[in-house]
């Protein structure tokens, strides 16, 4: 028998940490754009974000099968779920946008991807913290 | 102004997430529905109540010195009564525990064990088992 709650463990930790990060990495690299490593932070960004978008099917699916299939649920799993959902389909959506896009964004471009980012982040942050809920403190069960 | 390589970035980057996304719950949607058939199919000598029946006696073994006989709750553990959560759900706290409060039965109960211990707790949620059962 495959020991999903391990292997969701071990896989959804990837894509919440690569996440954060290439937001961090954006949002330095935009700040402080004139500096030589600006470039090179935009460069880590990219791949820490298409990382994170293919770890973060593995998480998905150790996910869906520790849930039986459960998509949604109630209490914190339904908590978490509601964040998992946005949060996994902005982040496919904001890789595959980097991936076309690359460098060539326009100032317009480069706020609304930072923004869907941030937001990215804050969907993803909030599923990490409802799923240490279901299995930390248990709550949900009365 | 966007410019058109990032227009046709997003109509990519919305079609992919989407697609991925129907995909995922579609899958979803129906390994839940094979589990379904695969649990109905494993259980077919267990009518729902003879499993419940069957759970309520690994929860008198297991459970019921602090959630109470009856699952009302002890000095040591809540009620489970009125439980909100899913089966699913149910089956992750009896499989991992609670870190501190309750420990994990995945070593003592198997797949099917833990199924007829949720499908007794969903049975005195609904009050057809309760103070019943072997």
């Amino acid at each position: 028998m495959i020991p999903w709650d391990k292997l969701h463990g071990a896989t959804t930790h990837f894509p919440i940490a690569l996440l954060l990060f290439s937001t961090l990495c954006d949002f330095v690299s935009v700040t402080f754009k004139k500096l030589p490593f600006a470039r090179g932070l935009r460069l880590v960004s990219f791949y820490g974000l298409a990382v994170a978008a293919v770890g973060s099917l593995g998480a998905v699916v150790s996910g869906i099968a520790l849930t039986k299939g459960d998509l949604w649920g109630r209490g914190y799993l339904g908590w978490h779920h509601r964040f998992v959902w946005p949060a996994f389909g902005l982040l496919v959506a904001l890789a595959v946008w980097r991936l076309v896009v690359r460098d060539e964004t326009s100032r317009v471009g480069l706020c609304v991807y930072l923004i869907l980012m941030l937001l990215a982040s804050g969907f993803v942050a909030a599923a990490g913290y409802f799923g240490g809920e279901i299995l930390l403190s248990g709550s949900g069960v009365p | 102004m966007m410019t058109s390589l990032e227009i046709k970035g997003a109509v990519a980057a919305v079609v992919t997430s989407v697609v991925i996304l129907l995909a995922t719950f579609t899958a979803g949607g129906i390994y839940r529905d094979h589990r379904g058939r695969e649990t109905e199919l494993g259980n077919k000598p267990l009518a729902a109540e003879d499993l419940a029946a069957k759970g309520r006696g690994f929860f008198l073994r297991s459970c019921a010195q602090c959630h109470g006989r009856d699952a009302d709750g002890g000095e040591d553990a809540p009620s489970l009564l009125n439980l909100q959560i899913s089966g699913a759900h149910m089956t992750l706290v009896i499989q991992s525990g609670i870190k501190d409060e309750m420990p994990s039965f995945s070593k003592k109960y198997d797949a099917q064990d833990t199924a007829a211990i949720v499908a007794y707790l969903k049975s005195v949620n609904k009050g057809v088992l309760r103070g019943g059962g072997p």
